[in-house]
């Protein structure tokens, strides 16, 4: 045993060499945000703290808290639905429920922003039954805010939770229930602990996603730190503010981080038999499957299938005036490609820390996986200002191409990867390679027959989110990208920004076009894995 | 099967390491002029298409914000692949100039052809188009009579009825800059603190969601540049908006003129070029195209502006020299945000 404990340990010094460089290329712009802030005069944070600070901290501590809440309750409820019940088109519901994933946060505010707003298609019919003197409540609220980021971030938690519940071992439940445990205590006592992880890591995706997003909220008007810093970087020559308000960002994505951590300690569960059986599907009545029904039309249509369509219908009037030509093509390939690069790199240079961080979690192992989720609390366009800044510095011949805007989504985006990552290395008991190895296989014939194949999906899952959440991000993309390299996301903000709305829209309807079939493989691997428990 | 995937994922991880060592390669030709425009691409690129087609030099675009663009060419230094910069706001083209990221000119035919009041003193930039600050109404909720000043904006009347740019407009920090020197400082925190009271939420991000919001009777009154208006009008002809220039009366204010503007950058390669783009800039047919894009007012005196727009020659202009925007404006933004407007 002892012998098999050095092997490993030699083994893995090359590899933790390798977590620490990563590491430190993560921390880079989160280092020089810090070195900005604190140069900062202080009669900037006087003035800052008089005028814009309170306002931002309870701004984008209730939208991260509602948007919190919202895609619980709807990322659970939907969840439950699809596993424990039968229902007509059941399968297609639980693939279409993932749908949302591809619509961007800027996309979908705009979309509300033209239906809820005042003289809208939706106040219209409001006004129908409420009377020519009521009108909806403004989109442009923490509300509306809200109910837009909910809506666009809600499948984080569904796919997570989903996969979580398909993996249940119901002998747990079983075993309650022999206890005489009640329905309620067997659901807080023995399901929802076990769902948790799934949960929290759902969350803190939907979290991280929220504290950075930029997009929806410009377009909403509603003042988070991330807006805020956006409004400093773009309307100010002296980027020092800036820097104060990322720090402030950054130290509240800190202390979420570690309440997230805290509260994953305590909840790591292993399969400990093989014995292993999920759920039986309930079928229910006519009225409950109206309400089923109801439920996800309502919610599918409003997160995904009427901005779409809205999307098509501007876009059939943008070809209409010829919009979409050669050129157009050759922005969405710059997005492919990109995006594509963006997540195998990340997925890379991800591996290691959290291998690491989940097998010998030892504390540089772990310093160098939190290291990592540096990049998501780092605001796009700061950690763009900080990599042009360091790229000029250390790695001139970089400049200019567009090996910096793939640099940048990596430190950006790497950490939704790890979300997918971590449990993939923690759901592998370390039993199961000891075993491997005591039986004769060599490192690498272990990591190939027995570990590789068991963490595929978490991989895969990692590259798919990644892609995606490259595909349509803007601010980075916007202040790094080559002259004459634009992508989808820059052309849709150019256009939308100057209120050419239905010639944004092909671009926009490409984005969601391009994503499905990177969804489709996310979700039809988790199927497979379904069909065949 | 499962190895078959994992070769598939070998081949994969190959294709992108290529593509990595690909894309390190830089994008630009070397005979290719870069421009670098705060101004929308679709205000520029038919300007440029033409240039294109007529000189058969190759034009890149990058478009951008205004500001964002000075930042990104002071960050690049000596290695900024961009030769010109075009944007929209005198103040952002002087302070360029000031940081030495543009090069003083020596153009004489465009120093005939572009008046004095809109280049630079060393013609580090040279003005193209003139666009005005002015109040766009909505004729069902008010007559042009009931507004003479911007400053009457901020009369309690008008609680909950205006709507205004953001903070990080370029077009309030102009205007405010102008309004600073003319009025006093004292006299305009007052009047930011009225137009604060009186737009409450209806602060905006752009100047046609500004008009988008009057045209639909959300408020009465709005402050934009007078292009957007127009634009408006264009996609929605029976829009029931107008156009009212401000302090326009004997001993008032004058309207608040910024100029969109080009300059060659101090480090361009391509320096032979650049100085012809700018050239056809401010050439007649450069100049009609550039203004009547955006129904902007040409600077050229020679050529005339699209006859939808106020007449030139009946408007009073404030007197507050364009290439003093660059240094007014710290001051002024900090005046915007001691109010609390963001």
């Amino acid at each position: 045993m002892s012998a098999l404990t050095a092997v490993r340990h030699t083994a893995g010094s090359p590899l933790s060499v390798l977590a620490l460089t990563v590491a430190a290329l993560l921390l880079a712009p989160l280092l020089y945000v810090v070195t900005l802030a604190l140069s900062v005069d202080p009669a900037v944070w006087q003035r800052l703290w008089a005028t814009r600070i309170p306002e931002l901290l309870t701004n984008t501590a209730w939208l991260a808290a509602g948007t919190a809440l919202g895609t619980c309750l709807l990322g659970l409820s939907l969840a439950w639905i699809v596993v424990r019940y039968e229902f007509p088109g059941r399968q297609i519901w639980e693939w279409a429920l993932v749908l949302p994933l591809a619509m961007p946060t800027y996309v979908l505010a705009y979309v509300y922003a033209h239906l809820a707003s005042l003289g809208g298609p939706l106040d219209d019919l409001w006004q129908h039954f409420a009377g020519p003197q009521s009108h909806l409540p403004s989109p442009q609220s923490l509300g509306g805010t809200t109910l837009v980021m909910t809506l666009a971030t809600f499948p984080f938690v569904y796919l997570l939770t989903r996969v979580a519940l398909l993996n249940y071992n119901v002998s747990f439940d079983e075993v309650a229930r022999s206890c005489n445990a009640s329905r309620l205590r067997r659901l807080f006592g023995v399901t929802l602990p076990l769902l948790r992880p799934a949960i929290v890591a759902g969350l803190s995706l939907v979290i991280l996603y929220v504290v950075s997003d930029f997009g929806a909220v410009s377009l909403l008007r509603f003042q988070t730190l991330t807006y805020a810093v956006y409004q400093q970087m773009t309307g100010r020559y002296d980027t020092t503010a800036a820097g104060a308000l990322s720090l402030l960002l950054v130290i509240f994505a800190l202390l979420f981080f570690a309440a997230e951590r805290w509260f994953r300690q305590r909840s790591r569960f292993y399969q400990s038999s093989g014995r292993f059986r999920t759920w039986d599907r309930c079928r229910c009545g006519t009225g409950g499957t109206t309400l089923i029904l109801l439920y996800l039309g309502l919610v599918l249509g409003a997160a995904f299938l009427v901005p779409a369509g809205l999307l098509v219908e501007w876009s059939l009037s943008a070809i209409a005036q010829h919009a979409v030509d050669q050129r157009f093509w050759g922005f969405a390939g710059n997005s492919m490609m990109l995006s594509g690069l963006a997540a195998t790199v990340a997925v890379l240079l991800g591996t290691p820390l959290a291998s690491l961080a989940s097998r010998k979690p030892s504390r540089v192992n772990l310093f160098c996986l939190q290291a990592a989720y540096a990049g998501y609390v780092v605001p796009g366009p700061v950690g763009a200002l900080a990599l042009l800044v360091l790229c000029l510095h250390f790695a001139p011949w970089w400049y200019g191409t567009a090996v910096v805007v793939v640099l940048a989504y990596v430190i950006h985006f790497l950490p939704a990867g790890l979300q997918s990552l971590e449990p993939a290395f923690q759901q592998i008991n370390p039993n199961i390679e000891e075993a491997a190895r005591s039986l004769g296989l060599n490192a690498w014939q272990a990591l190939r027959r027995v570990t590789l194949p068991l963490i595929k999906n978490g991989f895969l899952a990692a590259w798919v989110l990644m892609f995606l959440q490259s595909m349509k991000e803007l601010p980075a993309t916007l202040l790094l990208r080559p002259v004459g390299f634009d992508t989808l996301a820059v052309r849709v903000w150019l256009e939308a920004s100057e209120e050419y709305y239905q010639l944004a829209a092909p671009a926009a309807l490409l984005i969601v076009l391009l994503a499905l079939p990177a969804l489709w493989l996310l979700v039809a691997r988790d199927w497979r894995a379904s069909m065949r428990t | 099967m499962n190895q078959y995937r994992f070769h598939n994922l070998a081949t994969m991880l190959a294709f992108c390491a290529c593509l990595v060592v690909g894309a390190a390669v830089p994008a630009a030709e070397p005979d290719t002029l870069v421009v670098y425009s705060g101004r929308a691409e679709r205000l520029i690129k038919p300007v440029l298409d033409a240039f294109q087609a007529s000189s058969g030099i190759r034009v890149e675009l990058l478009s951008s914000g205004t500001t964002e663009l000075v930042n990104r060419l002071r960050a690049e230094g000596s290695r900024t692949p961009a030769d010109v910069f075009i944007t929209n706001d005198a103040g952002s083209l002087e302070r360029a100039r000031e940081l030495k990221l543009l090069q003083p000119g020596n153009l004489s035919d465009v120093d005939r052809a572009i008046p004095a009041p809109y280049r630079a003193a060393d013609n580090s930039w040279i003005g193209l188009s003139g666009r005005l600050w002015v109040i766009v109404y909505n004729k069902n909720l008010a007559k042009p009579s009931d507004v003479a000043s911007l400053l009457d904006l901020a009369e309690p009347k008008w609680k909950d009825k205006i709507a205004i740019p953001n903070a990080g407009s370029e077009y309030l920090q102009a205007g405010v800059s102008v309004m600073k020197v003319v009025h006093g400082e004292a006299r305009i925190k007052q009047f930011l603190q009225g137009l604060k009271t009186n737009a409450g939420a209806q602060i905006y991000g752009k100047s046609s969601q500004i008009v988008e919001a009057v045209a639909k009777g959300q408020v009465v009154l709005g402050i934009v540049n007078h292009y957007y208006i127009y634009r408006h009008l264009g996609t929605t002809p029976d829009a029931p908006i107008a156009l009212l220039v401000p302090d326009q009366q004997e001993g008032k204010m004058g309207a608040i003129l910024n100029v969109a503007g080009v300059g060659i950058t101090a480090q361009t390669r391509h320096l032979d070029a650049a100085k012809r783009l700018v050239a056809f800039l401010a050439s007649e047919a450069g100049q009609k195209q550039f203004a009547d894009l955006n129904k902007e007012y040409p600077l050229r005196p020679d050529v005339t502006a699209d006859p939808a727009l106020p007449d030139r020659e009946q408007l009073r202009i404030a007197a507050v020299p364009l290439t003093r925007l660059s240094e007014l404006r710290e001051p002024a933004m900090a005046l915007i945000e001691s109010v609390g407007l963001r």
